[in-house]
């Protein structure tokens, strides 16, 4: 009972003076402002190209050609105010002295020879349009002498919808992978924005000397659970400040951004692998969360706790280098010890889960490993805290902490 | 109980009454502040333990403690009402009542209008005031005080010690470490001198000169800790 009581007060201290921060708030709302920024980039770049475009499109220049191959239709480029001539080398003389704006020379085989384009400088952007008019001269040229289905092929325009059957239903991977997949998102936000307060949540205590007053009020592990429990919280906020300006931006704006429609209703839910994905996400998160909250309370300073950060981070991250074998080899040696391996095994888990290719029994054993390590892993964190509580100046040996009991 | 293989507290065991103020003394290195974090849990002990009214001492064992440790320091980004809440709710107060009894410290000590400024942004005597309150929150019936006076100023010191004479004559048992002889004489029922990690000598004051021909603590202080400054 009064553990729990004091418990509740390590959270509630730990959370309100957590959103008592300017930092936490800057933070918390950088994400959804630099998704904002970049969708509001490429928003006004759309609308800069489109405006760019339909300016192109209304500036005329003058055009001669040269056409040894005899691909291109008269009738298309008289549409272009374009004139053909016979002597190449006149061509670009024209082009050189001002005369003409555009020389266009099509050689008697495309297959080996390239097409030479000159043009008068109207600007390092704008100079592209003359390559940009030749070519459909020619694509449109060559389409207009076959029929309708070759152009289409031709011109890359044919479509295919695929139907892919699974155990007799109709199955699509990709909409499938977005439930359970969610919790690898999560969990990549989440450590890429948490793990440096979770490792300097500990050394506070050392840092201000505070640490003999705390640890004759109250347990050491009551202030290790509260703690790892109130970033967790703070996480679920964080989340949630990152979800919703999302959401609502997706809703208001989606249309000004062309983004693609997307029907909640169509993703499929299936409820074992996005169970498996949470409990994968929550375990993987605990160790994580342990581990860094262990190494802020064995070091002095958090200064020196920061040295270990890269080698956290690249145990987190690393497997990503490999995620191509995650999905086309799941069960090659490398796939498979990173999986087992608890500090790397979230982000192959996860990504496995949410593609389908982790199966029932691999992820029930991952999951105890990773329980047990991050039961471990706290109960080690809570060690370390303790009797590592007045070393001020000095970082814990692995002997000491191991010896500890 | 040993640091590596060096044994900084051997075979040593006393008791202090219910009531009484009791100094546990020794020069620097003696052993004091390690005895008194081995008792309370700070530092693993290779045996030995605190008992409280024959009950062996955890911290969640429900006695009303206050501890003013040697080495002190609170949350520095935290606004003193809310360190001093905190503290009194992990005493087990209700929250409403540690704030009011959080002010009402506040106001003795005229820091009041400082309750809601960050700690850190007060002068260090207001700080030891701020330490001072947390480690009297919730009527503590057992506080150990570990070189209370060390850094605090002449106003600071007068308010521990007064501090101190309240709780006493609210019954509380004081556990006292220091070198300061006349805080001693003045405040302590009984007292064991420690040198090297071990007692050597325990009783009442007047008990402890009659053990050494002496009249004087610091007489006897001198006598008992000279060589180490000759060493």
């Amino acid at each position: 009972m009064n553990n729990m009581h004091n418990l509740s007060t390590v959270i509630q201290f730990e959370i309100t003076r957590t959103l008592k921060k300017k930092s936490f708030w800057i933070m918390a709302l950088l994400f959804p402002l630099m998704l904002a920024g970049i969708f509001g980039i490429i928003f006004f770049s759309n609308k800069a190209t489109a405006d760019a475009a339909k300016e192109m499109e209304k500036q005329k220049f003058s055009i001669i050609y040269m056409d040894e191959a005899n691909k291109i239709n008269p009738g298309m480029a008289s549409a272009l105010g374009a004139t053909r001539v016979t002597d190449k080398q006149a061509g670009i003389d024209n082009v050189q002295s001002g005369t003409v704006d555009s020389f266009f020379y099509y050689p008697d085989s495309l297959n080996t020879s390239q097409i030479e384009v000159y043009g008068k400088e109207v600007g390092i952007f704008d100079n592209g349009r003359y390559g940009g008019v030749a070519k459909v001269l020619l694509e449109q040229s060559a389409a207009s002498t076959v029929d309708a289905n070759t152009r289409a092929v031709l011109q890359k325009t044919v479509s295919y919808n695929t139907t892919i059957y699974k155990e007799g239903q109709v199955y699509d991977g990709f909409k499938q992978l977005i439930a359970p997949g969610v919790f690898l998102v999560l969990f990549y936000i989440l450590i890429a924005m948490f793990s440096n307060q979770m490792l300097t949540s500990t050394t506070e205590e050392k840092e201000n000397r505070v640490i003999e007053m705390i640890l004759t009020t109250i347990e050491a592990k009551t202030l290790i659970v509260g703690k790892i429990i109130s970033l967790m919280m703070l996480s679920i906020i964080q989340m949630l400040l990152i979800l919703l300006p999302s959401i609502l931006g997706y809703i208001l704006f989606h249309d000004k951004l062309s983004l693609p429609i997307i029907d909640l209703s169509s993703i499929p839910l299936d409820p074992s692998r996005i169970f498996i994905g949470f409990l994968i996400f929550a375990l993987s998160y605990s160790l994580f969360t342990g581990l860094l909250v262990m190494i802020g309370a064995a070091t002095p300073t958090a200064k020196e706790a920061g040295s270990f950060f890269g080698v956290i981070m690249m145990l987190i991250f690393g497997p990503l280098y490999a995620a191509p074998l995650f999905i086309s080899a799941p069960h090659s040696p490398l796939v498979q010890f990173l999986s087992y391996f608890p500090l790397t095994a979230p982000i192959p888990l996860l990504l496995r889960n949410a593609v389908g290719n982790l199966t029932t029994i691999e992820a029930w054993i991952s999951i105890a490993i990773l329980a047990v390590t991050a039961a471990g892993v706290i109960k080690v964190a809570v060690q370390v805290f303790r009797y590592g509580a007045l070393e001020y100046s000095r970082r814990l040996s692995l002997k000491e902490i191991f010896g500890a009991k | 109980m040993k640091f590596g293989d060096t044994t900084v507290i051997d075979g040593l065991s006393f008791d202090v009454k219910r009531g009484e103020t009791f100094g546990l003394l020794g020069s620097n290195g003696s052993g004091k502040t390690t005895t008194i974090r081995a008792l309370l849990g700070i530092y693993k002990v290779s045996g030995g333990q605190l008992h409280i009214n024959r009950r062996a001492y955890r911290v969640d064992s429900g006695i009303r403690l206050g501890y003013l440790p040697e080495e002190r320091g609170l949350y520095k980004k935290e606004t003193v009402i809310d360190i001093m809440t905190y503290f009194g709710r992990l005493k087990g107060m209700e929250a409403t009542r540690a704030r009011e009894e959080s002010m009402s410290y506040l106001r003795r000590v005229q820091l009041n209008d400082k309750a809601t400024t960050r700690l850190d942004k007060l002068s260090g005597g207001q700080q030891q005031k701020v330490q001072l309150g947390i480690t009297i929150l919730n009527d503590p019936e057992l506080l150990i005080l570990d070189e209370p006076t060390k850094g605090f100023d002449p106003v600071n010191r007068r308010l521990l010690m007064n501090i101190i004479e309240e709780h006493q004559q609210k019954g509380a048992t004081v556990v006292f470490v220091t070198h300061q002889m006349e805080e001693v004489e003045r405040l302590c029922d009984r007292i064991i001198l420690l040198k090297n990690g071990k007692a050597v000598a325990y009783g009442t004051v007047s008990e402890v000169r009659k053990q050494h021909d002496d009249n004087n603590l610091d007489d006897i202080f001198v006598k008992l800790y000279g060589d180490e400054n000759n060493e």
